[in-house]
This record gives structure tokens, sequence and C-alpha cells, in this order.
């Protein structure tokens, strides 16, 4: 018997209605009549992986995927590779998949939990390799090469750390991951701990052997249960083979490390505040310098990297640091995982070279918006990022580039945002989150946000005046000059950059008293059209506060002292009868 | 820009074996109901004695699909299936596991190369 075939098919077009159904019956009815109903399998997928590229096919045994199928097409594909077992060369898929599994080159493939098949997927030989041939000049000569910067935000170069900690004269030196992610809608740091810890860790015992220090601190938020599960399973598992404890593979090299949990604070992924709250003190930041690589854990020499830093190391211990730098741009190396969130079709964990664009994230990874509705802005690097508006979306992401625009890389953080998103009202809640975490120590990020946000409130009740905006570029400059730490020295950015590139949306706030996109609830105005009311009572039922007056017969209309804006009236109207303004 | 000349990035090893199936159970996966998938499969494989291998791996990635399971098994092209309930996981064991027909619905990614 000839073997099976397995054909699987999507519509991938994002204009027109999904025209998979059609294909899909099209296609067996080809298929019957040719009498190959029975060897060959037709499967609907709901998504293809491939974005905008028509009817997309896969074809197996072939194991290939044909892109823009037509129903002229069919002929084609069934005498030619189902048949003869040949490709088609002109509709083949070229791949442009713009992700590139670097860091996250075991998630999801290997069980985490399992050291075995952590080295079986290459695992500890870095560490191998630098233990039996390497020394920690080396490592730092590699490093330089590679370019890695630091993934936490900062984009500080990752060798020069290294060497200063290495350079540095002490009796005991500390190496810290930064496993305390907190900016609202990231979790890039908590999926690479739980899909594949030891990557982590293997890149801290790296980080030890170069600058000589002897103990490690996996400081992890508490709130990630499971991470802290995985990575303890994960630090005895490499404590039982050898690559943790005294004599590391039987060489004169000591390391251990142990977790340390982070009780919740966002300011404690600053990492002189982190460094207090290892300490046992309350988690305040402290100026810098000196930096932390010169004095840091219990005044010595400590280095602090970010999850995805250090998940980077094996890697280029592995591939040597000029492939790493292949890969990017020419300042910004390497890969960038990034946690895309927000109104787009597929949200998730994503992970692209630098140097694509936003647009390119958006529409080719994430798919495009899910509404339907138009693009708008995308926010990068949470609370201490900016919005980048539509024009600028054909920007290359680097670190360079992101600052430029008043945005930040961040630790990844993309939130896509359509034409119903408010501008005012993001800003506000990126400021309101700031506020809430401000540890209060230096007075221009604990009033000076404060007082930002008292302003916001009131343009978002309609209470603006008209000297706001520019008393809120004042306050914002200060917080940037005078702040303490990053915390500060970034909270006001989302204002920043929302002035910047929507100021007109502020000053429809201010000036007409009116919010485009109905986001700021109270500054709505709910009644209902008489003409196209049917007088239903649905929204006289609903009303949670009895603000509809009126029967059946007489008609219903708002009374405006009553309502409180919570819009249900224009959620349960079936005929548009309920206006808002 | 990336050079399409780099070389792959290391291959995970785990793609060899011949029949297996990865449940993704970070904490997204297990938030969307992964836990109870990974039991299901793990008692329909144990008493269909079926010889493949049950993963519980990480997060792939697509978390508007979770839980997601992604299966190689022999004579069928490799696939993540998306959205998978204990319903799901049963017709998986006995559509495309035991009878050998992808499902009809539910696959949520075939370009698995990318991966």
């Amino acid at each position: 018997m000839e073997d099976k075939v397995v054909v699987l098919l999507k519509d991938t077009g994002v204009s027109n209605p999904d025209r998979t159904e059609d294909f899909y019956s099209e296609f067996l009815n080809y298929l019957k009549k040719k009498d190959l109903h029975e060897r060959v399998q037709v499967a609907r997928a709901e998504f293809a992986g491939i974005y905008n590229k028509g009817v997309v096919m896969k074809i197996w045994p072939n194991n290939v995927i044909y892109s823009n199928v037509n129903t002229s097409d069919f002929e084609k594909i069934v005498e030619k590779t189902i048949v003869e077992n040949t490709t088609i060369e002109e509709l083949l898929h070229k791949d442009v998949s713009r992700t590139k599994r670097v860091v996250l080159r075991n998630c999801g493939k290997i069980d985490p939990e399992r050291i075995e098949d952590y080295i079986s997927a290459g695992g500890y030989s870095s560490l191998k390799k630098i233990l039996k041939g390497m020394n920690p000049d080396e490592v730092i000569e590699e490093l330089k090469e590679s370019g890695l910067r630091g993934r936490g935000g900062g984009g500080f170069p990752t060798w020069m750390k290294w060497n200063f900690a290495r350079q540095a004269e002490a009796d005991e030196k500390f190496i810290i991951c930064n496993a305390d992610e907190g900016d609202p809608g990231a979790y890039m740091d908590r999926s690479i701990i739980e899909g594949d810890p030891h990557s982590v860790i293997e890149g801290m015992i790296i980080g030890g052997f170069t600058s000589g220090a002897s103990t490690g601190y996996f400081y992890i938020r508490a709130e990630y249960p499971l991470a802290i599960e995985r990575v303890q399973k994960a630090l005895d598992q490499a404590r039982e083979h050898g690559f943790l404890g005294e004599r590391i593979l039987g060489t004169d090299f000591n390391f251990d490390m142990e977790v340390r949990l982070g009780a919740g604070a966002f300011v404690c992924g600053e990492e002189t505040s982190l460094i207090a709250s290892i300490e046992g003190k309350r988690g305040t930041p402290r100026p810098r310098p000196p930096y932390p690589s010169v004095q840091g854990l219990w005044g010595k020499p400590t280095i602090i990297n970010n999850v995805e830093t250090l998940a980077n190391i094996p890697v280029i211990i592995e591939k040597g640091g000029k492939w790493f730098s292949g890969i990017g741009t020419e300042k910004s190396s390497g890969t960038k995982v990034f946690a895309l969130t927000g109104k787009v079709k597929n949200s998730g964990l994503i992970e692209v070279p630098m140097g694509v664009t936003l647009r390119e994230i958006v529409n080719d990874v994430g798919g495009g918006i899910e509404t339907g509705a138009e693009l708008k802005a995308v926010q990068t690097g949470g609370p201490s990022g900016g919005v980048i508006p539509y024009e600028y979306l054909d920007t290359p992401v680097d670190y360079e580039n992101l600052q430029k625009l008043g945005s930040i890389m961040g630790s990844g953080g993309m939130i896509v945002m359509d034409e119903t998103d408010c501008m005012v009202d993001v800003a506000r809640f990126y400021l309101r989150f700031c506020v809430d975490e401000s540890c209060g120590k230096c007075p221009p990020c604990r009033i000076g946000g404060y007082q930002l946000l008292d302003i916001l409130n009131r343009i978002a009740k309609g209470l603006g005046r008209e000297e706001d905006l520019e008393k809120m570029e004042k306050i914002s400059e200060a917080m940037v000059r005078a702040s303490l730490c990053g915390l500060g020295q970034t909270a006001p950015n989302p204002v920043f950059s929302t002035l910047k590139y929507f100021r007109q949306e502020y000053e429809e706030h201010v000036k007409d008293r009116r919010c485009r996109t109905g986001s700021c609830a109270e500054l709505m105005r709910y009644s209902i059209n008489q003409e196209r009311c049917t007088r239903c009572s649905l929204c006289f039922k609903k009303c949670p506060v009895n603000a509809v007056s009126g029967d059946r017969k007489e008609g219903y209309t708002i009374e405006q002292e009553k309502c409180i804006k919570c819009g249900e009236c224009y959620e349960v109207c079936r005929f548009n009868a309920v206006e808002r303004e | 820009m990336n050079n399409p000349e780099n070389s792959e990035v290391r291959n995970s090893g785990m793609d060899q074996g011949e029949n297996w199936i990865r449940v993704g159970m970070s904490t997204c996966g297990v938030a969307a109901g992964a836990d109870k998938v990974y039991e299901h499969l793990k008692k329909e494989i144990k008493r269909n004695n079926l010889d493949l291998e049950l993963k519980r791996c990480g997060c792939l990635g697509a978390c508007y699909a979770e839980p997601l399971v992604e299966i190689k098994y022999k004579g069928l092209p490799r696939v993540i299936y998306g959205k998978v309930d204990e319903g799901i996981s049963e017709k998986i064991i006995e559509e495309h596991i035991i009878k050998g027909r992808v499902l009809d619905s539910g696959i949520y990614e075939f370009n698995t190369n990318r991966f």
C-alpha cells in the first residue's frame, strides 16, 4: 500500500474573510475526483504559524509548506507533490519568520525538572569547556566580542560589568541573578526560569568562574511559586551532578548558590535595593557610584545580571562571541525576548533578533490587531518605558533607537494599542503603578510622582487646566534629573512620550472636556435617542442606580445627576439608542 | 539585520525520539488547565499501553492558545494542538495516536520548523 499523506491547510490572509472552509471542501472534492481521498487526509488548522501568506498548505510526509495557494494549483499539487513526490518551487513558502530562538532554545522542548534533558540538549557543555581550557580573560574576551548587553533594560555591556568585578580586589565576591520581574504585563523571565532553569544557572556558574565569585544568589519574586520550585529542584540536581559545590568537575573551582525571595516590591528590581533586600534590610536604593561591581552585597564586588542575560551566556561560550554578534544589529547584538500583549491577535512570548521593526513584530509575529481596528501605538519597557506612535513603527528595535523615541527597551514588555486606547488613561495607569511602588526615599520621586498623578487624574475627570500640560513637563523633567534610582528617573517616561506624540488628545481632554475613545468614564455623557428607542425598557431594568426614568408609554430619559457613567445602558441597548459622547 | 547565514542555534536534541507528546506546563499553561490535560494523557497512555514518551515542558510562547500539546508520532506530521482540554486530549489519544489521523480541529501551529 502507498504511504498515507496528510495535508494541513489554513487561510492566513488577514484582509479577506477566512477561506479555509471553501478550500477544504474544494480540495476534498478534487481528491475524491482523483480517487485519492482514502489515502490523503486533509485537516483544517486554527493557526498556521505563518501570517498573511494566503492559503497555506503543509504536505506530509514531503514536509513542504506551500503558501499563496489558489484553487487552480490543486492539480499541480496533487500531481506533482502528492503523487510524484516532487516539490513545486514557485509555491514553496520561504520562511521569513522573524523569530529566532536563542534564549528560548530549550523552552517548550525539554522537561525543566530533569537535568538529563538539559544535558542531552547540550547543557553544561559550556561550563565544561571553560573549566577544561579557558581562563577568565578568555571568557571576558569572548563576551566582549559577542557584544552582549544587559537584558534587564539598561543595556550595559555585560563584559564590562564582569570585568569590573573581576579586577576588584576582595576576599569574597558575589553574583546575583535578578529575577524580580515586576513590570505589569511582562513575564519573559518567568517563562525562561520555568522552561529552562539550568541555562540561567549555568550562566551564573560561568560568571562565578570568570569574576572569582564563590557564592551566587538567585533573587526571585515570591509571586512566582512554580519558578521558585523549579529553580530549587534544578539547583539540587546540579549539585548532585557536581556542577555546583566544591571542586566542580574535579577542578579547584568552588561555587554554590541559593535562592532568595523578593517580597513583592517593584523597587527591589533596582540593583542597589535588591542588594539591600538580600542583606535583610529595607529594600530602598542608594546612590551610585560605587557601583555594585565594585562595592555590592555586604560591601563586596557583586555582579547583578538579569535572567535573560545569563541565559545567553552558555550559548555564547558554546558558539563563540563572533557567532552571537552576527545576530542583531551592530550596537545591539543577539536577540530579545518580548512579552507581546495588548490588542494583538496572538499574544505570547516571542524572541526576535535585534533590529526587526515594531511593525514586523506586531504584524508578522503577532498576527496583527485582534479587533481589526487601526494600530495606534506600541508601549515598550513597562512603566519605565514610553509609547511609540504608529508613525515610528518602522524603526528597528534596539537600545539606542528606542531611547531616541523616548521609550526604553526595558525588560521586554510590549503592549500593542489600537485606536480605542486613550493615551491619557495609559499614562495614568503606568504612573499610578510607579507612585504605588515608589519607596519614598527621595522626594523627586515621592512628591513629583504624586503631583503628576494628581494632575492626570484631574484631566481624566474633565477638570484639567490649560497650564497643566506645561506643569506636567516641568515636574517630569525634575523627576528625571533628580531621582535617586531608575524607578523615579523613568517613571515620567509614559507621561513624557504621550505628551510628545499625542498632545492633541491631552488638549481635547483639557479644552473640550472630551475623551475620543471613551476610556475616561467621567468625561462621558449618556443620553437616549428617542427616535431609535423602542422602549424595550432594558436600560431601565439594568441601570444599577436607577438613573433611567420613564415608562414604556412615555419613553425613557437618563437623569444626568444620578448617572455614574458605568456604561451599562450603552452596552445592553440592542438598537444603538443609547448615545455616548 | 540578522544574517540568514547564521548557523542554527543548537538543536535541542530532544527531537530525535520517535514518539512523544509534550505538554507546556509553565505557569501560563497550568493556569489554563495544562496540569489536568497532562494527568489525563498520562492515564490514557497507560490504559492503552502506548509506546510514547509524555513530557512536561516549559512555555512555547503561544500564550493565546494555551494549554499547548505538541505531538510527534510515527506516520504523522509534527503538530501543536492548542486550547486543549480533557475532551480534546481524549480525542488526541483516540484519533491522532490510535487511529493515526490528525484532528480536523484544534491545530494551532504546523510551521514547527521555527521552534
